[in-house]
């Protein structure tokens, strides 16, 4: 907030320090945590925002929490996960378990009623506040993750922006401190696994993703890229031949971790009771509103089809379950009416397939950059083609994909579009009025602090005019969300309770977000085929 | 943000994020939230609403007066009225009359919220846009962005309006508004601005000693001609936008006594000397030396009559600094000023049209004096009403140099001011917002409050105050009040705040008499007195910029030449106080022409 001083022409001005420059002094503070004083503002001012949401709207999943808080609190290890004294039953695995636990010994502290068991749907202002800060405090490993990342990069002021665009994401915004989950603090973990492949301390890598996949097994969706990498990049040398004391190493570590986390309960004999909490294959295609992947797409073309078939008479059999399942909207299970039914042994078989393809080009090119790149296609794979994906699962894509982001301007455009349609996807999950602004405000908001100073540092011109004019397309595309958004909003005023076109919006922004995605994914799929990547494994 | 070349979105990205942070807070609770049977502020502006779409104007300041009747002026009334046509378009049940007393439903909260937010978006920004623009034409494009951030921001009012929910934000951006037209020469329009400022809320009187001398200064400046000629606009403009705000309480339309019991009502005498712990003079007298309420017992009326007085001893320092200054600079026919002819017709041309009085520098120093001084003596304050002197204040912070006395006394007074308020957010539930917003905006103005200062009078008073009140916070949520003493710590809140408001409302006379003598004391004589090469980056500079600027530039330059012999002596006296610029650079700067500012 200095004045700068005027100059006469003689003397020529002094460089003002300007935020964001590397070789700012650190600061009294700062420099026992190796911050500058511009991170150290970023931290402050992320944390105002975020204490600011303390009163928004919180989704379930806080409930669910909370109800952990108080499973892993009152009741021993051995009845972690037979407790159904609420709906929300403990089903995630053992570590996240262990971390709840950990969290409810202050929570007792705090306010002894959180950690009562039979205190279901318990609101009150210190609970709020306690598991909220919980979820600030806990992500501030992920700050400390992506300084890390800063550090070391090929091009630290490039890697500065990811790494704020990282911390300040929306998705976190929404589905952390809004939506209530702990993905910051998860996601840290995830980047702090990729920091040391970069550095190349695979065992490191491996462990942690080990520990990570016992957080939260949703991470699987990312493990054949890491088994490919860890085996190939470390197990082997550049010759291929196997180096047995490596692989030793990394299996007995990582069987370690597993035997920290799942331990307990195979020696309790309740492994199977673990793994029908963790895995429930009772669920439907699609989630409650479709995730924007290949099936809603399909889900789509099934309804559009089903028009056609009725108007035009064209004889052929439709299920009749489909139509209730149509005419239900987005709620229930999905039947399809014309298309053939898809079983999960279907949408398993089609994800591995497609994720064959990039681990047989990440096996003959084990790069840290070829891992990125395997790792976001792998976790893009299974959530275009996965079996009851949920929208949130997209972060698994975006984080992965952000380091890419400001390799050049393909991976730039790549992101942006996953980025603006994964975000925008996220953003029914919100549904109440007042967070409306918040939600859109913010994203519009670090949309243009990220894509804007990372366009003009990529930009190239497309080499050819078809590309140019796809170049405009895309950025048609992005722009199309705004109109999309003030359709979201028009529509329910108009239709009130018509029950055709209540679900009208949600559809829309599904299947508009599905084709972002697709698209982007068909990208860095191109992308990564004709990357010719330095084969240098360490 | 500036070096990633976006400048452009600076102040569309300020005002978003100063729109969700406001949004943010109205996620919260609101005065008198879950209360029955008389909730809060939010009730009674609600209440407002209803009253305003379901009765005729003239029984609005009369109906059912024990459950919030209407007690703002007119304005508020047209607004609430406004508001609650709207409202009832969306859902009639929020302003159903009588039925809908303290409702409290989602969406209604929700809409009462968006009414603050857009209320704000459509007066107070804009005003705040303005300002910077004008202000602070003269600086950086970098300074401008900064100074709309810490206005943007500042957390006082973020909280009363958006979280405590009130509308003061109107009431200062009109207030602003008109100090924006007085910079820019338009003395009508933001007489007009005031009066409506007024209208909205009888709070703003605590700037009208002021403003009036301003204008009734301009008016001196001016001389018997044309100082004359604005003084009848000005009286007529006023009096007739008076007239018509009150229009449906005045004879052809209501009896006069409608228009005597919308008075009383806006100016309501039969309520005591204060109301809840103030962090002003009474209540901390009262307090440590005299125990006002039983020394006066049953001679209230004299008791009003010393805080009157009080009042008015503490205000004048800055209506006579304003006046004299204006009386100092008049424009008057001066041997040295005849010799160039030219340069005094154009003077005389353009003054009276569009140029601001050269006692506008003081304006926001007189500002503060008056305000401050209501804040600490008058009659019937509210804890809320510190957000009247930190206007001023905030403005006069936000063109500061880092380090200087205006810019450790302006933070210093809006974190003790929000800080003065804290039992009443406390009561609200809004601990986790005032502890948000004071954390924003410290880090936004670049403020430690956990840093000793121990270099300047200044440093060492808000080191012992941040002490203080970063101990309290800490002792207040472990230790329970004995019984005899109840009122604690909102007690030892105003032990602590008091002094510090009184600080700088001596200080802002000091600074007023220094900016004032600075106007009238300096050598060369005439009409380009008030012109010269001041301090802080001072609007006099608005003169370069005029319609009419060819002979008045070309005089300016002439005077930056001369500027250059000024600059010792100009420089003894300023150096020492403030944000003082060199005259000599500014003098090269002048010749470089205008775009130097935007280069820096």
């Amino acid at each position: 907030m200095s004045t700068a001083i005027p100059c006469s022409p003689q003397h020529p001005p002094p460089p003002i320090p300007e935020e964001g420059v590397v070789n700012e002094p650190p600061r009294r503070w700062g420099s026992v945590w190796n911050m500058t004083r511009s991170e150290i503002d970023l931290l402050l001012f992320s944390t105002a925002l975020k204490l600011l949401l303390f009163p928004s709207y919180r989704s379930t999943d806080f409930e669910v929490h909370r109800n952990w808080l108080a499973i892993t609190h009152a009741l021993p290890v051995s009845k972690w996960y037979y407790d159904t004294t609420s709906e929300w039953t403990l089903d995630y695995p053992p570590f996240f378990a262990y971390f709840e636990k950990v969290l409810s010994i202050p929570a007792a502290y705090v306010d002894p009623a959180i950690v009562d068991l039979q205190n279901l749907g318990y609101g009150s202002w210190t609970v709020v506040a306690y598991q909220r800060c919980t979820v600030i405090l806990t992500e501030l490993l992920l700050g400390v993750v992506l300084l890390r990342f800063t550090k070391g990069a090929a091009d630290p002021a490039r890697q500065r922006l990811i790494s704020g665009s990282l911390f300040f994401h929306p998705g976190f915004l929404i589905v952390d401190h809004i939506h209530f989950q702990y993905n910051g603090f998860l996601f840290a973990i995830l980047l702090w696994s990729i920091l040391m492949a970069r550095a190349g301390r695979n065992l490191y890598s491996g462990v942690l993703f080990a520990v990570l996949l016992n957080f939260k097994h949703i991470y699987m969706y990312l493990a054949p890229a890491y088994f490919i990498y860890l085996l190939r990049s470390y197990c082997m040398s550049k010759s291929g031949q196997i180096l047995g004391g490596r692989f030793v190493a990394l299996a007995s570590s990582v069987i370690l971790v597993f035997t920290t986390s799942l331990g307990p309960f195979i020696w309790m004999g309740q492994l199977p009771q673990l793994f029908s909490r963790l895995f429930p294959f009772t669920r439907g295609l699609n989630h409650a509103y479709w995730a924007p992947n290949v099936w809603a797409l399909v889900t789509a073309a099934d309804r559009v089809l089903l028009r056609l078939v009725t108007r035009f008479n064209l004889g052929i059999t439709i299920n009749e379950q489909g139509i209730a399942s149509a005419s239900r909207g987005l709620v229930g299970d999905t039947v399809f009416t014309v298309i053939p039914h898809v079983k999960p042994f279907h949408t398993f078989l089609i994800t591995a397939c497609i994720q064959m393809m990039y681990m047989i080009k990440l096996w003959r090119t084990p790069s840290y950059e070829s891992f990125l790149n395997a790792l976001a296609l792998c976790g893009f794979t299974s959530f275009l083609f996965g079996w009851h994906v949920h929208e949130k699962a997209i972060l698994l894509v975006l984080v992965p994909l952000s380091l890419l982001a400001a390799d050049n301007y393909a991976y730039f455009k790549t992101w942006m579009i996953a980025g603006t349609a994964g975000i925008f996807s996220l953003l029914p999950l919100l549904f109440t009025s007042a967070e409306a602004p918040i939600k859109i405000i913010y994203s519009l908001a670090w949309g243009t602090i990220t894509i804007c100073p990372l366009y003009k540092q990529v930009y190239e011109f497309p080499p050819s005019w078809p590309l140019a004019l796809l170049d405009q397309l895309e950025y048609a595309y992005v722009i199309g969300f705004m109109p999309l958004q003030v359709f979201f909003v028009v529509i329910p005023m108009i239709a009130g309770k018509n029950p055709d076109i209540q679900f009208l919006p949600l559809m829309a922004t599904s299947v508009y977000c599905a084709i972002g995605m697709v698209w982007a994914f068909t990208r860095l799929s191109i992308l990564y085929f004709s990357n010719a990547f330095e084969a240098s494994p360490k | 943000m500036h070096k990633q070349g976006m400048k452009a979105w600076v102040v569309p990205l300020a005002i978003a994020t100063s729109a969700w942070v406001k949004w943010s807070i109205g996620l919260g609770d609101y005065s008198g939230h879950a209360t029955p049977p008389m909730f809060g502020d939010y009730e009674a502006q609600r209440h407002w609403m209803e009253l305003a779409i379901h009765l005729a104007p003239q029984q609005w300041y009369t109906y059912d007066l024990q459950y919030w009747g209407l007690d703002y002026p007119p304005l508020t009334a047209y607004i609430s009225w406004l508001c609650g046509k709207v409202g009832s378009l969306i859902d009639p049940s929020w302003f159903a009359f009588e039925e809908s007393r303290g409702i409290e439903t989602y969406n209604s909260k929700l809409f009462m919220r968006s009414t603050v937010v857009a209320l704000d978006m459509l007066v107070y920004v804009p005003a705040l846009y303005a300002f910077t623009r004008i202000w602070h034409k003269s600086r950086s494009l970098r300074t401008q962005h900064a100074s709309l951030l810490i206005l943007l921001f500042q957390p006082a009012l973020l909280l009363v309006d958006f979280g405590h929910f009130q509308y003061n934000s109107v009431m200062l951006g009109l207030t602003l508004l008109a100090l924006n037209s007085f910079a820019v020469g338009r003395d009508l329009l933001g007489a007009v601005c005031f009066v409506l400022s007024l209208a909205f809320k009888q709070m703003a009187l605590y700037y009208a000693p002021v403003i009036g001398s301003y204008l009734l200064g301009k008016c001196i400046f001016l001389g018997p001609v044309q100082g004359t000629r604005l003084f009848i606009r000005l009286a007529v403009v006023t009096l007739s936008s008076f007239t018509l705000l009150f229009a449906p309480f005045l004879p052809p339309i209501a009896p006069l006594s409608t228009f005597f019991a919308a008075i009383s009502r806006i100016f309501p005498f039969a309520r005591g000397l204060f109301e809840d712990k103030v962090a002003n003079f009474w209540c901390f007298t009262n307090v440590t030396l005299v125990k006002w309420k039983q020394l006066f017992l049953g001679k209230e009326s004299r008791l009003i009559k010393l805080s009157a007085a009080l009042t008015v001893a503490g205000f004048l320092p800055a209506v006579f600094g304003l006046l004299w200054g204006s009386f100092k600079t008049r424009l008057r026919t001066h041997p040295q000023v005849v010799s160039r002819e030219g340069e005094a017709r154009a003077i005389s041309l353009a003054a009276p049209a569009r140029t601001p009085s050269p006692t506008l520098p003081l304006l926001l120093y007189a500002l503060l004096t008056t305000s401050m001084s209501f804040f600490l003596f008058s009659f019937q304050v509210h804890e809320k009403t510190i957000l009247l002197p930190l206007l001023p204040l905030t403005l006069l912070l936000s063109g500061a140099t880092v380090g200087d006395e205006v810019y450790s006394l302006g933070i210093l007074g809006n974190v003790v001011g929000v800080f003065s308020m804290w039992p009443l957010l406390k009561r609200d539930g809004l601990g986790v917002q005032y502890i948000a917003t004071l954390l924003l905006w410290c880090r936004l103005v670049g403020y430690n409050p956990f840093c000793l200062r121990l270099d300047s009078f200044v440093g060492l008073l808000s080191t012992a105050v941040n002490a203080a009140m970063i101990l309290l916070h800490p002792l207040e949520l472990i230790v329970t009040p004995p019984n005899r003493y109840p009122d604690l710590f909102p007690v030892l809140n105003v032990l602590v705040s008091t002094p510090v408001f009184g600080f700088i409302w001596l200080w802002s006379i000091k600074r007023g008499i220094e900016v004032g003598w600075a106007l009238g004391g300096l050598p060369g004589s005439g009409t380009d007195r008030g012109f010269k090469d001041h301090d802080d980056g001072n609007p006099t500079e608005e003169l370069l910029n005029l319609p009419t600027a060819g002979p008045v530039k070309s005089m300016r330059r002439e005077h930056g030449a001369r500027a250059v012999s000024l600059g010792h002596a100009s420089g003894l006296t300023l150096a020492s106080t403030s944000g003082y610029r060199d005259p000599r650079r500014r003098a090269v700067d002048r010749l470089r022409g205008s775009s130097a500012g935007i280069d820096e």
